[in-house]
């Protein structure tokens, strides 16, 4: 049996790891890539805390969710990225000022 | 009420009286071919009106009509008219002297190119004295006092080019103020101690003064009690603004310098009418006036008649010596009220405005032919001065006899009007002083004495003026027949003959020898004479020697049998200066006030101007330092706040440089911030 604080310290890894990646990277599909890992990291936690609800398993069932909303939530970011790309030959977050108030 | 006419009737015969020279005034300044015109109609209405008003009150009734016009606290100023025997007597006087000066000045003015305004001024000065006459009430009298010394003013500059002129409207108007003064302070005390200024209330028979008393060193009356020296001092005011009007010592020396006027105008106003306004005056309060004053009053007019008679003997100018005559005549009223003999006073007013006119009407026609020989002749000299004329009589034969005539009646010569009222006013000095024995008795010797000088001085100009040689055409090196001298047209004849028509007594008195029996001296005279002796002998001593004196100015000035040579002495030179007064007056007293004045500006300049500046300059300091502490205090506080919160502002909005992992960070950064906090606390 593995015990909760493993599930926990990696997701808690994973979630620093797509943190940094979302901060750091100049690319628009790697930082989309930092959010999937935590978003996953998310998902490890709520699956590893489902355990302790054996009847309903509202954790995994959670984590289902999640992925399907991943899943979509991906698809529109490619294509804002996409578009982002069409109109400004780039894909570098820093590059582009359309969202400053 | 025995009256043919009713109360509204006679207000309305007032009123028409005196806004008729009113309408006059304003017409003439609009329609000013027309100006000599509305004069002599606008002053024949008032004419008529005044005489239907005498025949209606005189010796019949008082009619007295007044309405509030101001309300201040407890005292109300009322505005109305007054008539009775003195008001009624003064109207009819003054529109009967008016209506024949303003005839007689159609033709004396007619070549002036700004006639009209002469006629404009008469008229306002018509309305002014008739105003002064039937005021009801000090303040009212007092307002048209000032009038009339306005009007006085206007016409003595009528010539206002000329800088004489100039000069002595200015002095008459200024040395009136003083006067004014005094009149203004009588006025208030009165106010404060009878809480009225209606002269009927104050002065009437049954007035306040007569239950006002002294008590305890109290003037008391129903309204207050102030010292007794009060009514002493309101006295001396009232006095002060009649020495003003009425030219007497020491206000006198405006009179004389007031003749630069037209002659017309100095035989209207300031002989026969104005400058009797200030002896009407002293009528008017005649009660008021105690002992200290009366005595005063007398010693003033015994002096201006002695001082005036004594100048009158040596003046050059015709007009001069007429001033003078004018001032001692004035004298001798005004010692009449002093003595208490109020009828003589107005009797000799009346006798003097008809004779006084009459004398300066006719030097007037005299000056006036002389003046068209000097344009006709082209040639210079003063047709003024008698010292140029001499001889008239052959010329100018009418205004010779006319001249003589009020000439007579100036001396009090029997059978004219001056004999009765003069012997009057001498008759009451010598009751006066009789009573009182001692030194009084100065004042009949002195008054005989200036009655003596008066017949000496006018007979002195009719000899010098219209017998004797013609001193003229040797003086212009032409011959007599080139002068086409002559008496005037009738226009100035006419009024001349009806004025010497009413020098003669037969007017006053039924009897020229009665004094008790003239109606106009009869009407006023509480108090009948003692008669007796006096009568008799006053008017025969005086005539007597005035007659030896007309023979002395004869042989004197006609014939040249005696001749005087001391011009130098210091007796002609102190008569023929005036006593000196004027040089007094502008040496030391004009001399005085300027030196005050530049002390005074000299004070403003250097002592008021300085603190002023010094003011301003220290306020200039005070400003410079509120501007530092506003542009480096207040305004860098403002500022620095404005300048922290730009600042702050630019950091924040770096904050939104819209690259998302700024934005991003920003979100951690406070997430974790809000974690930590809720962690700590």
């Amino acid at each position: 049996m593995i015990p909760l604080q493993h599930f926990l310290l990696i997701g808690a890894v994973l979630f620093s790891l797509g943190l940094f990646a979302v901060i750091t990277r100049k690319n628009a599909i790697q930082i989309l890539m930092g959010i999937e890992l935590m978003i996953n990291a998310s998902i490890l936690n709520m699956v590893a805390f489902g355990k302790y609800d054996k009847i309903d398993n509202t954790g995994q069932i959670f984590g289902l969710f999640i992925i399907i909303l991943a899943a979509a939530s991906v698809a529109v970011a490619l294509v804002i990225i996409m578009n982002l790309y069409k109109r400004t030959q780039t894909i570098d977050p820093n590059q582009t000022k359309s969202l400053r108030g | 009420m025995d009256s043919v006419f009713t109360n509204y009737q006679i207000l309305c015969f007032a009123l028409t009286a005196i806004t008729a020279p009113f309408l006059a005034f304003v017409f003439s300044l609009i329609f000013k071919k027309l100006a000599g015109a509305f004069g002599i109609v606008s002053i024949t209405v008032s004419l008529v009106f005044s005489a239907i008003l005498f025949f209606s009150i005189w010796q019949k009734q008082t009619f007295h009509f007044s309405f509030s016009w101001i309300k201040l606290g407890n005292v109300s100023v009322n505005i109305g008219i007054l008539l009775n025997d003195l008001s009624v007597i003064m109207l009819l006087l003054v529109s009967f002297v008016a209506l024949l000066v303003h005839i007689y000045s159609v033709e004396y003015i007619r070549k002036e190119a700004l006639r009209y305004r002469y006629f404009a001024y008469l008229s306002l000065f018509c309305f002014a004295m008739l105003c002064v006459v039937i005021a009801d009430n000090l303040f009212i009298l007092y307002a048209f006092w000032e009038l009339v010394g306005f009007a006085s003013y206007l016409l003595i500059g009528f010539w206002f080019t000329k800088k004489k002129a100039v000069q002595a409207n200015k002095k008459a108007f200024i040395m009136n103020r003083v006067g004014d003064v005094g009149f203004l302070i009588g006025l208030m005390i009165l106010l404060s101690q009878f809480h009225t200024l209606d002269i009927e209330t104050i002065f009437g028979a049954k007035g306040i003064i007569h239950s006002s008393f002294i008590h305890n060193g109290n003037w008391v009356s129903p309204f207050a009690s102030i010292p007794d020296y009060w009514l002493t001092i309101a006295g001396f005011c009232f006095l002060l603004g009649a020495c003003a009007k009425s030219a007497q010592f020491p206000l006198h020396s405006w009179l004389p310098d007031a003749m630069q006027g037209p002659t017309a105008v100095s035989s209207l106003i300031h002989a026969a009418t104005m400058v009797a306004a200030g002896v009407f005056l002293l009528l008017r309060v005649s009660p008021l006036f105690n002992d200290v004053v009366l005595t005063t009053m007398a010693s003033i007019g015994l002096l201006t008649a002695f001082m005036a008679a004594t100048i009158a003997l040596t003046q050059n100018d015709i007009k001069k010596v007429l001033a003078f005559s004018t001032i001692s005549q004035l004298g001798f009223m005004v010692l009449a009220v002093g003595v208490k003999d109020n009828a003589a006073a107005i009797f000799h007013l009346s006798t003097h405005a008809f004779f006084k006119c009459l004398l300066f009407l006719a030097a007037g026609m005299v000056i006036h032919q002389l003046h068209h020989v000097k344009d006709d002749t082209k040639t210079k000299f003063d047709e003024q001065d008698m010292r140029n004329m001499g001889g008239l009589a052959r010329f100018m034969p009418i205004t010779t006899v006319v001249f003589i005539i009020a000439a007579l009646s100036l001396s009090g010569l029997p059978f004219t009007s001056g004999y009765l009222s003069k012997d009057a006013i001498l008759i009451s000095v010598f009751e006066w002083a009789s009573e009182r024995g001692g030194v009084y008795w100065l004042f009949p010797v002195v008054i005989s004495i200036t009655s003596w000088l008066t017949t000496f001085y006018i007979f002195r100009v009719i000899f010098k003026t219209f017998f004797g040689d013609f001193k003229l055409p040797a003086l212009i090196n032409k011959k007599e027949k080139e002068l086409h001298l002559h008496d005037p047209n009738l226009w100035m004849k006419i009024p001349t003959i009806i004025l010497a028509v009413f020098c003669f007594g037969f007017f006053f008195a039924l009897n020229p020898f009665s004094l008790e029996g003239s109606w106009l001296h009869h009407a006023f005279n509480l108090e009948p004479h003692a008669g007796g002796l006096l009568h008799l002998f006053v008017p025969i001593y005086i005539n007597a020697l005035s007659l030896v004196l007309i023979a002395s100015a004869y042989f004197i000035y006609a014939k040249n049998k005696i001749v005087f040579t001391n011009h130098k002495s210091w007796y002609y030179q102190f008569s023929y200066h005036q006593w000196y007064f004027n040089v007094l007056y502008d040496k030391k007293l004009v001399g005085l006030i300027l030196w005050k004045a530049k002390i005074t500006f000299w004070f403003d300049k250097h002592i008021i101007d300085g603190i002023v500046h010094l003011s301003a300059k220290a306020i200039l300091v005070l400003a410079e330092i509120v501007d530092w502490v506003d542009t480096h205090i207040v305004d860098a506080f403002v500022n620095g706040l404005a300048n922290i919160v730009s600042s702050w502002s630019v950091w924040f909005k770096s904050v939104q440089n819209g690259k998302l992992q700024h934005y991003f960070i920003w979100m951690l950064f406070i997430f974790l911030s809000f974690i930590i906090y809720k962690v700590i606390i």
